[in-house]
């Protein structure tokens, strides 16, 4: 894979130390009232949309940590870094 | 056999070193550093192969494998660029899209028709009435392709793949590619170079013309190429051929091995910081009428079967060219021995003046104004009749060669391909970059330069811009370079002429399709007047040389025909270029394929043990069976009545430490972690977001927030991953550790397992001391220590004994010792399938699937369901799928037959499938034959009959019945001994 994405600890790496974690959809919600609806939307559920998103990437081959980055989806080229929260 | 060229300091074949080779089944003889094409041409082969459509002759013409004309069949592997492929001893070689012998072609009658087959024709003929068409696409396919192969063909030899990262990456090591890649070699930094000849040198490599007085251009290619071959910081890869090139300056090629090399071919992935694109110039074809007989070549061909290989051309040339290269190839050629008729040039001044001199001196007869306009003989060229530019005169020539070039264009694919913004330039008549994406350079000839200083002072700016690139202070040189460049020749004006006068049928613009000028014309007529629809619709350019051939002719056409038809305003636009640039063959792309594995600490041991059979198990290569006896009998019973003993070592071993460790082990686990306490295991399981099992494993704690768990080893790799995955929005404070390959585990299992560990501890290894379900740590010998826990998967007093990896042959040998008394046997991976399946237990993955709940699998007890305060993953689907309709559920099973087990994945069945077996076997223990089976929840109650239906078992079934599990010792005394 050409993508190369930075990673807050080891820097800028080879998109093929990485594995995709999905795009950003906040924290789990609370099981207090969750619905199925609300569950499914949560699981399965994605945005998809064409441009710049937040996403999540875990290096794999490397430091083993979760991490977001800012990826637009439309030239598939890291946009900016986001700090490992 | 023809004579060669002999003593020529350009020479890069070997006269001294012969190499045999066949074609046609007859055998004949090349020279070491010939290509297969070279060394067909020196033996009188002048017919390569047939045209797609036509069934024209085709032969040499490009000599760099621009075209299908030489494509050719080598042993066996069809469409192989013989051009560029060197000759190997013993190769077999044949001709493709013949039918009878290229001489003489059965099929070249359709040449005659070619009326009939316009532009686009197979959208008109053929599907009416629409059921012949199947018949017709038969035939259509059988016509259409020019290699032939055959499904069952296994292609031999070794593929690898490596992937360097440089600093540098030049694409071309012609004079600019070695300048820029010197430079930059020589501020430390790491260079590769890429080149498609087998040597360095490019455009210099041939040419006996001055580089400096006294000094010629293939001497100074040589001096240079060895500083590239000898610097420490460049790594050469000559025979490469570029492919593709992607964002971050990632550039794939492959490298075909030499004889010495122990591939055959490679792949090749470069991640460069900095990248200088130095790929030099094609000729652009001319197109006349039968612009494409064998013994029409184009000017580097010619030039370079003379100088290169020591072949001259033909014996009486006519020559019509554009540029200054191809006078001083004239001149050249003629002093190597070729007669020359006469040199059509289509300028009628702007001639280098000491060329013309030349061309004086030795009386060779120049034509300015005057362009190659037909070419005769049915087969091989005959004659050729040259004319004015205005098509007003005509002259024939008889000759056997005619050299011939509408002038050249940048091999800009690479550009293209990253992206840069390129535009036509009127001078030059090249398409140039208008804008280079960052960190991409190019020199030399790619940028309209043809004066050789200029073109090695633009690989040296190059260079140095790279090198700044890579972070290296170079303003000053940089600014010196530029300078010097400034001071040389610029870009020269370039010849624009595309077609000679003329109206013939057979005028082609693309030899690999058959398109002619006519086809283009009659796909601009049908409305398709975009370059890029006029490419598809007449196929120019699709075929193996993917454009190589009609090059910028097919825009610069276009391009006039809009303005005859009032469009003044047409730009000229190239068609898009996409990788490959080159044909790749598969086998290179799959490359390697290495068969990696894991091994446990006893893999040597076990391989050395008579009897053991492997399989692969995930990544693992794991013991299935020690012997050959595969219901693996007395391995069973040997565990159930004796002791037996297995090599665990693969399952998923980790330690979770921090403050919030428990947090994490509540997020992931859906039993209760709060409750594991000291000394004892607790056995849950990890659910994902459906509510369906993902793995299972025990955790123990070892001190105060510091535990210690397991998974199953299909999970190893990704169980770290899972846990950071699913606390990523929380900021708890854990560590985990990946103990996997750090433990080495020994099952000891039997009623006499104890006896046996007994005897290599001092621990108190009582049931008292040691129950079921405890976990304890203690030393083997005094020296050893161990992690030791009792656990039940296969239903018997059993110990799993978690050893320093270092130290599993040490104590699997100190095992097999104490238990010799008890005649200890190992066991495989078949054989505790079974043992297990005689208590129910599930093997995730068997009797799990990726849309099987913990209630479908009965294990739902396992979910403690007051913990929404953590937020388990999976526990809302657990909650919402308990009562479910419509789900599969796990039963156990009894077959109707006790002697005939079902087979591993046959369907239970009715009207319709209702499920599938997912483990039965013959039970030596029961005396019966048992299994698990997932149905649909109907036929899910005790008593509940089901059929069976395996492969091809017609109209009968087997037949089973729902029974309760555990199958064996329901109440789990044996394993609490």
């Amino acid at each position: 894979m050409s993508l190369m994405i930075t990673c807050p600890i080891c820097g800028k790496r080879n998109g093929y130390e990485f594995r995709f974690g999905g795009e950003e959809r906040g924290p789990r919600p609370e099981e207090e009232g969750l619905t199925h609806e609300q569950w499914c939307d949560y699981v399965h559920m994605r945005s998809n949309i064409g441009g710049v998103q937040e996403e999540w990437w875990f290096h794999r081959d490397g430091c083993g940590s979760w991490f977001k980055i800012m990826r637009d989806t439309l030239t598939n080229l890291e946009v900016e870094v986001q700090e490992k929260t | 056999m023809k004579e060669r060229l002999k003593n020529l300091p350009t020479l890069r074949v070997d006269p001294g070193i012969k190499i045999p080779f066949k074609y046609r089944g007859k055998r004949y003889h090349g020279m070491a550093g010939d290509s297969i094409a070279s060394a067909l041409y020196a033996n009188g082969i002048r017919i390569f192969s047939r045209s797609l459509k036509y069934h024209r002759p085709r032969g040499l013409y490009s000599l760099n494998g621009e075209c299908s004309n030489c494509l050719m069949q080598v042993d066996g592997i069809p469409n192989i660029r013989a051009e560029t492929t060197p000759l190997k001893t013993g190769l077999s070689v044949r001709p493709q899209n013949v039918v009878g012998t290229p001489e003489r072609d059965l099929m070249s009658f359709i040449d005659k028709f070619d009326r009939l087959m316009p532009a686009g024709f197979y959208y008109h003929y053929f599907h009416r009435p629409y059921r012949l068409w199947p018949f017709f696409q038969n035939r259509l396919r059988k016509a259409a392709g020019l290699g032939r192969i055959k499904p069952s063909f296994r292609i031999k030899g070794v593929f690898d793949e490596i992937y360097p990262n440089t600093d540098v990456c030049v694409i071309g090591a012609g004079p600019a590619g070695i300048q820029a890649a010197l430079v930059a070699a020589e501020q430390g930094l790491r260079v590769i170079v890429l080149e498609a000849r087998p040597w360095a040198g490019g455009f210099f490599d041939y040419r006996s013309s001055d580089y400096s007085p006294g000094l010629p251009l293939h001497q100074q290619a040589r001096t240079e190429a060895e500083k590239l071959e000898e610097n420490e910081n460049i790594r050469f890869f000559p025979n490469t051929f570029m492919v593709g090139f992607y964002s971050h300056n990632l550039i794939t090629a492959f490298q075909v091995g030499r004889e010495q090399d122990y591939f055959n071919e490679r792949y090749v992935e470069i991640r460069a910081e900095s990248v200088v694109a130095a790929t030099g110039c094609i000729e652009r074809p001319l197109i006349f009428d039968h612009n494409e007989r064998p013994g029409i070549m184009q000017v580097s061909c010619a030039h370079r079967l003379a100088r290169t290989y020591g072949l001259l051309p033909g014996k009486r040339a006519v020559f019509s060219i554009g540029d200054n290269l191809g006078l001083e190839s004239a001149i050249d050629l003629y002093d190597l021995g070729l007669q020359i008729l006469c040199v059509a040039d289509v300028r009628f001044d702007g001639q280098d003046p000491y060329l013309l001199e030349g061309l004086e001196k030795r009386d060779i007869p120049l034509l300015r104004g005057w362009i190659a306009s037909k070419a005769h003989g049915s087969r091989t060229l005959k004659k050729v009749t040259v004319s004015t530019v205005d098509g007003m005169i005509g002259k024939d020539f008889q000759c056997d060669l005619l050299v011939a070039s509408g002038g050249l264009t940048p091999a800009a694919g690479p550009l293209f391909l990253a992206r840069a913004k390129m535009a036509y330039d009127f001078f030059t008549g090249f398409f140039l970059p208008e804008q280079l994406p960052p960190k991409v350079h190019t020199a030399g000839r790619l940028l309209g330069l043809s004066d050789s200083l200029s073109i090695e002072a633009s690989g040296q700016v190059a260079g140095l811009c790279a090198a700044a690139d890579c972070g290296v202070g170079v303003d000053i040189a940089l600014k010196n370079a530029r300078e010097k460049l400034e001071q040389l020749p610029g870009p020269v004006r370039g010849s624009k002429l595309v077609q000679a006068p003329g109206t013939g049928r057979k005028r082609f613009i693309c030899f690999d399709e058959d398109v002619t000028i006519k086809n283009i014309y009659q796909a601009c007529d049908l409305g398709f007047d975009k370059v890029e629809l006029t490419k598809r619709f007449s196929t120019a350019g699709l075929g193996p040389g993917q454009g190589g051939i009609p090059g910028p002719n097919l825009p610069m056409i276009v391009a006039q025909y809009r303005q005859y038809y009032g469009d003044s305003s047409a730009t000229v636009l190239p068609t898009t270029i996409r990788p490959p640039l080159v044909p790749v063959s598969l086998s290179t792309y799959a490359a390697g394929n290495h068969d990696m594995f894991k091994q446990t600490p006893l893999h040597g041991v076990m391989e050395k043990t008579p009897g053991v059979v492997f399989r692969r198990a995930g990544a693992w290569k794991r013991v299935r069976y020690f012997t050959d006896d595969f219901t693996c009998r007395s391995e069973i019973e040997n565990v159930r009545n004796n002791v037996g003993i297995m090599d665990a070592s693969t399952l998923g071993k980790f330690r979770i430490f921090g403050p919030d460790a428990l947090k994490a082990l509540q997020r992931v686990y859906v039993g209760d972690m709060s409750k594991i306490s000291e000394g004892k295991i607790k056995y849950s399981a990890m659910c994902n977001e459906d509510g369906c099992l993902m793995d299972d494993g025990v955790v123990t704690k070892r001190r105060n927030n510091d535990y210690y768990f397991t998974s199953s080893s299909n999970r190893a790799d990704t169980t770290v991953e899972w846990i950071r995955y699913h606390t990523r929005h929380e900021n708890w404070d854990f560590n985990l550790v990946n103990l996997t390959d750090a433990f080495g585990v020994v099952n000891l299992a039997g009623p006499n397992a104890r006896r046996v560990l007994e005897k290599i501890t001092d621990a108190d290894v009582s049931n008292e001391a040691l129950p079921y379900a405890a976990y304890r740590e203690f030393d083997l010998r005094g020296a050893i220590s161990i992690r030791a826990m009792r656990l039940g998967f296969v239903g018997e007093l059993s110990y799993e004994l978690h050893v320093p990896a270092s130290y599993m042959r040490t104590v699997w040998s100190l095992v097999f010792q104490a238990g010799g008394d008890y005649g200890i046997r190992p066991f495989g991976l078949e054989a505790q399938n079974v043992l297990r399946l005689e208590k129910g237990h599930v093997i995730i993955g068997q009797e799990s699937e990726i849309r099987t709940t913990l209630h479908d699998l009965r294990l739902g007890f396992l979910w403690h369901r007051q913990k929404s305060l953590y937020k388990t993953v999976g526990a809302p689907a657990l909650k919402f799928t308990e009562h479910q309709d419509g789900r599969m559920k796990l039963v156990g099973f009894k077959m109707e037959n006790p002697e005939r087990p079902a087979k591993d994945g046959a369907i239970i069945v009715d009207k319709t499938i209702q499920g599938h077996i997912c483990t039965s076997r013959y039970s030596f223990t029961l005396g019966e034959s048992i299994g698990l089976a997932l149905v649909a929840s109907d036929l899910a109650d005790m008593g509940t009959r089901f059929e069976i239906f395996e492969d091809n078992m017609g109209d009968s079934r087997l037949y089973a019945t729902v029974v309760p599990t555990p199958f064996y010792d329901p109440d789990g005394n044996r394993m609490k001994m």
